[in-house]
């Protein structure tokens, strides 16, 4: 299995760079993940969608529906691509530690 | 039902686009070159893509990007260069034959009554009847596109199976193949390649419909597929550890519990409120019902208003129905289907057992192609008769709906160009052909097909679960090979009002082909060029409602 290292951090991740084991997620591993996603510097309205993902998860085991994520964070979907370049998916919840979405979504 | 055969130039399908011929190689290989493509590095070439028709004569395709050393020195790669399985190294030579050992002893079961009776009388009669005459090679999108890259000519996997068999496994196999020229060595590296081409193949199944004899080299690859995965541990992660071992153990592939489903459905609730004006308890565990409605949970998460417009449509049309909220229930997925028999009858037991025990009278598939044909004609095949449930397409009661009147529509709400994608296995499959296109001609004024299409349609390139297959580099062929021939099928289809000044919408009432759809047009920039959104078949009905307000189908890409 891969391990991702950025400054102090090293986590397992799988060939995509999710997360293998989500709940070593913490802060810092979100910036470091952040910096393989084209995000340079986390700024509120990132954390406001890393932490609105990161409950849900928590919560449900899944990462939520984008029209659900759009909607509780009132940001549309472009500006969720601008703050993300690879998409709420791919980008967002990798930075929020959740394992790669399965299924056909 | 009418089944649609274009004839002359349409025939061919590619009018403005025709497949360039001039192949690298030629035309017709020797029992040798097959065996030798499988020992060399044949890493797939954009250059030698299919060019697409305006207006992307200028596009240039970034290249599939190669797998780091890292990753090579851990896991295998297919003749392309191309990884759909992440097959581990074997960490010795004696491990390397103990796997070639399985592969074979395999094999032999595959070709066996008591251990392959599901499938066997159809990939005999595939295996020994094919004589090679190459009539299918056209057919298929993935050989012409790449630019006829022989290691996906439609008889290259059936070929090699067919030798190994010979060499192997009838008696007599020491000597015999050797005597006609054409002796083969089983190694590791040749079943990698094996393996991985298999997941090169969409199971589309046109090779077969175009075969004078009806071979069908999709099942030969669906079988090869079956081989690795229940004997040698080896599939695709998305489809097996994510897929069906996921969905078995949480009750969906998606990895959606019962809690995640109930809070998709308060949010369906709520949005129907807020969009048609409807309030709705969606009904669940509604015992006796006439239909349990089974959606492909991606669904849920990637495309709600889906699910909202069944919803809408249902309950309008005053229909009988019920969801289910017991694990595996809730979502028709049974990617089984496309690679082991074992995890495919645990799934559609699954889900004809909740549908007993709820008492309806039949299960109604919702949009998803691959849930239609495991649950209808596969599972006619396979299910002993007392644990069955007649199932339904909804296309075929969204037909009854829209054609009779049963909710008031107004095409002219639907004033904008629409093309249909035939999914697969609905139409090659099940034959179901007319019903979508009624509807679409009585609801959509500016509907036209695409050429070919109906029986005859392209597949997305998102086929047999390659839609979900998101590792690695193999996205990166989904979209520039496989997903070729749909791009360039659908610029075709809007050559009159290609500009980005009009909305175009293609329709695709099939969730994997959607995620295929999604990519494709991504990945070739169809929406900001172009103006082409994608969707389902229940969207554009409800859109068209007399009793909706204006303005459910939303512009917007997702």
């Amino acid at each position: 299995m891969p391990t991702f290292t950025h400054g102090e951090v090293s986590i397992d991740v799988d060939e995509d760079g999710f997360m293998s084991e989500p709940d070593k997620w913490n802060e810092t591993v979100a910036a470091a993940i952040a910096t393989t996603e084209g995000v340079e510097g986390l700024t509120e309205e990132h954390w406001k969608v890393v932490n609105y993902l990161r409950d849900y998860y928590l919560k449900f085991g899944v990462a939520p529906m984008i029209r659900k994520l759009c909607k509780e964070t009132g940001f549309k979907l472009n500006k969720i691509y601008e703050l993300f370049p690879s998409g709420p998916a791919k980008g967002a919840c990798k930075v929020a530690g959740l394992p790669k979405p399965t299924g056909c979504v | 039902m009418e089944q649609q055969r274009p004839t002359g130039v349409e025939q061919e399908g590619l009018t403005t686009t025709e497949t360039p011929a001039a192949p690298k190689v030629k035309a017709h290989q020797t029992p040798d070159d097959v065996i030798h493509l499988m020992e060399k590095d044949q890493t797939q070439d954009v250059d030698t893509l299919v060019p697409l028709p305006f207006p992307y004569e200028d596009w240039k395709d970034t290249p599939i990007p190669t797998l780091s050393d890292e990753q090579r020195s851990r896991f295998e790669v297919g003749p392309d260069g191309v990884s759909a399985l992440q097959i581990p190294k074997p960490a010795t030579e004696e491990e390397k034959e103990e796997r070639v050992a399985q592969f074979l002893a395999g094999l032999a079961k595959l070709l066996d009554r008591e251990d392959n009776w599901t499938f066997l009388q159809p990939l005999m009669l595939s295996l020994e009847n094919c004589v090679k005459c190459q009539t299918c090679n056209d057919s298929c999108g993935i050989y012409t596109d790449s630019g006829r890259a022989e290691m996906y000519r439609p008889t290259f996997r059936g070929e090699v199976l067919r030798r190994i068999i010979d060499r192997y496994i009838k008696p007599g196999g020491g000597i015999l193949p050797g005597l006609r020229g054409h002796d083969i060595k089983v190694d590791w590296n040749m079943i990698v390649n094996l393996a991985e081409l298999s997941y090169r193949c969409t199971l589309c199944r046109r090779c077969a419909q175009a075969c004078p004899i009806g071979v069908d080299n999709g099942l030969i690859s669906r079988e090869i597929r079956k081989l690795f995965s229940q004997e040698l541990g080896i599939a695709m992660p998305e489809l097996h550890t994510l897929g069906t071992v996921k969905q078995l153990k949480t009750g969906s592939s998606t990895g959606l519990n019962p809690a995640g489903v109930a809070d998709v459905i308060e949010f369906a609730e709520e949005d129907i409120q807020e969009k048609a004006g409807l309030e709705v308890k969606i009904p669940f565990n509604k015992e006796g019902a006439e239909y349990l409605v089974m959606h492909n949970a991606g669904e849920f998460l990637s495309w709600p208003e889906n699910l909202q417009a069944f919803v809408i449509i249902l309950e309008k049309a005053g229909v009988s129905w019920t969801m289910a909220s017991e694990p595996v229930g809730y979502d028709s997925v049974n990617y089984g289907l496309f690679y082991d028999d074992v995890q495919y009858s645990r799934i559609v037991l699954k889900h004809y057992g909740i549908a007993k025990s709820l008492g309806v009278k039949k299960i109604l598939e919702g949009e998803c192609g691959h849930a239609h044909k495991a649950a209808m004609p596969v599972a006619d095949r396979l299910v002993p008769r007392d644990m069955f449930v007649p199932t339904e397409s909804s296309l075929v009661l969204l037909e009854d709906i829209v054609m009779n009147d049963r909710i008031k529509l107004d095409p002219s709400r639907n004033d904008f160009p629409v093309t249909l994608h035939d999914p697969c296995n609905i139409t090659r499959s099940m034959g179901i052909i007319q019903p979508q296109r009624n509807i679409l001609k009585k609801i959509c004024p500016q509907f036209r097909e695409m050429t070919p299409h109906g029986v005859d349609n392209y597949c997305c390139g998102g086929g047999s679960g390659f839609a979900v297959g998101n590792s690695v580099n193999f996205p990166d062929w989904r979209t520039r090979v496989a997903g070729r021939m749909k791009f360039r099928q659908i610029l075709n289809a809007f050559s009159d009002s290609i500009g980005p000044e009009t909305n175009k919408y293609v329709c695709a009432p099939c969730s994997n082909c959607k995620g295929q759809l999604r990519d494709i047009i991504r990945y070739y920039e169809g929406w900001d060029r172009c103006r082409i959104l994608y969707g389902g078949l229940v969207e554009l009905i409800v859109n068209a409602m007399v009793d909706v307000p204006e303005g459910f189908l939303e512009w917007e890409f997702h």
